[in-house]
């Protein structure tokens, strides 16, 4: 009998965004409650900020064509790991020299600062962000010229 | 390792990410190959709705770019399904899932009914939404275990998921395959074109068979 009212109610699916929005304030409350979470010792991939570097917040540090050391989970999977971080095309490191706020153009210059982690250690996340926005437009494309 | 998914046969790398075969994952892996190859393969069927107490009837036509567009949306729906099977790292699996959810989406809003549209839209809510405690639950298992590597997270080595990282995973699955709600789906399902609405059904039940062996690691 209550399944076949509980069916009855998720047959309309209008009551299925509340009910889920419902389930999701739920589960964040008992998040709360569960508070505190500690944290690992050893985060995954560590990083110090350092306000002073011009390439903050994306400075990990090392002069540029050396290697640096990454914190990276498998390193023998990424044997350059290290190497793209501090690399800076010319362009790049006279404005590091005169600017503040050259970490905060990650994407505004090529050959600049590139995040080892999402670049490299973990390239199939950032294969797959961008596939997500592409699926994201095509479909608000497609949406937008049958309207019209 | 052994006794959640067997043993794997075979561990591609990419960095930190890897990508494992096991008896478990690897079916799934085929059920979704097979379904996509299908879906490139076949034509879309194409619904005939019968008057009753009469003997009219009319054959719903599918429109050629709208055809298209759908079976684009199913193979990327296939691609990301095959991704989420075998993919051995929390985040990668997350947005594999996220992109389940889209081309879902995707598949059905090219259709014309607004009946249709209207389920989809609903359903495009939810996989939006759902995408907080989806990500979040990977921020969680990175946070608190330090590892995002499933291999490394099976081991037992590390500290215990929380319990609560491994819900906020779940319901996320949920929310992205609308697993249990398949209400809205119905509704889904009454668009035209068989083989690219199956494919909505097949991969959030592929999603949900595997977060079920997800949430048993660590």
């Amino acid at each position: 009998m209550i399944i076949r009212r509980i069916s009855h109610y998720l047959c309309n699916y209008e009551n299925i965004v509340p009910l889920f929005a419902g389930a999701c304030a739920l589960l964040f409350v008992a998040a709360i409650l569960l508070l505190p979470i500690t944290y690992h010792e050893h985060p995954l991939y560590p990083k110090t900020i350092d306000r002073n570097s011009t390439l903050d917040p994306y400075d990990r540090g090392g002069p540029p064509f050396s290697q640096v050391v990454i914190g990276v989970q498998y390193p023998e999977n990424s044997p350059t790991a290290g190497l793209v971080t501090t690399y800076l095309t010319p362009f790049s490191l006279f404005l590091a020299d005169r600017t503040q706020h050259l970490g905060t153009t990650i994407v505004a210059h090529p050959g600049g600062i590139i995040d080892e982690i999402l670049y490299n250690t973990r390239g199939l996340d950032t294969v797959v962000e961008p596939t997500i926005l592409l699926i994201a437009f095509a479909i608000a494309s497609f949406l937008y010229r049958k309207v019209k | 390792m052994s006794s959640i998914g067997g043993v794997p046969f075979y561990i591609l790398e990419f960095g930190d990410e890897l990508v494992y075969f096991t008896p478990y994952t690897i079916t799934l892996f085929l059920l979704a190959l097979v379904f996509t190859v299908l879906v490139i393969l076949s034509r879309p069927e194409r619904q005939v709705d019968i008057a009753f107490g009469g003997d009219a009837y009319t054959t719903k036509q599918i429109l050629k770019d709208e055809m298209r567009f759908r079976r684009f949306m199913s193979i990327a729906c296939g691609l990301a399904s095959m991704g989420a099977m075998v993919t051995g790292d929390i985040f990668n699996f997350t947005l594999f899932t996220a992109m389940v959810g889209i081309t879902n989406v995707g598949i059905v809003a090219a259709v014309k009914s607004p009946h249709v549209q209207n389920a989809a839209y609903q359903y495009g809510l939810v996989a939006l939404s759902a995408t907080v405690p989806l990500f979040g639950a990977a921020a969680v298992y990175a946070a608190s275990t330090g590892s995002l590597s499933m291999i490394e997270l099976a081991r037992g080595t590390l500290p215990a998921v929380p319990i609560i990282a491994k819900a906020l995973l779940v319901i996320g699955v949920v929310g992205e395959g609308m697993a249990p709600f398949y209400a809205a789906k119905a509704e889904m399902f009454r668009a035209p074109g068989a083989p690219y609405v199956i494919m909505c059904s097949l991969s959030s039940l592929l999603i949900f068979l595997r977060v079920v062996e997800v949430v048993m690691l660590g």
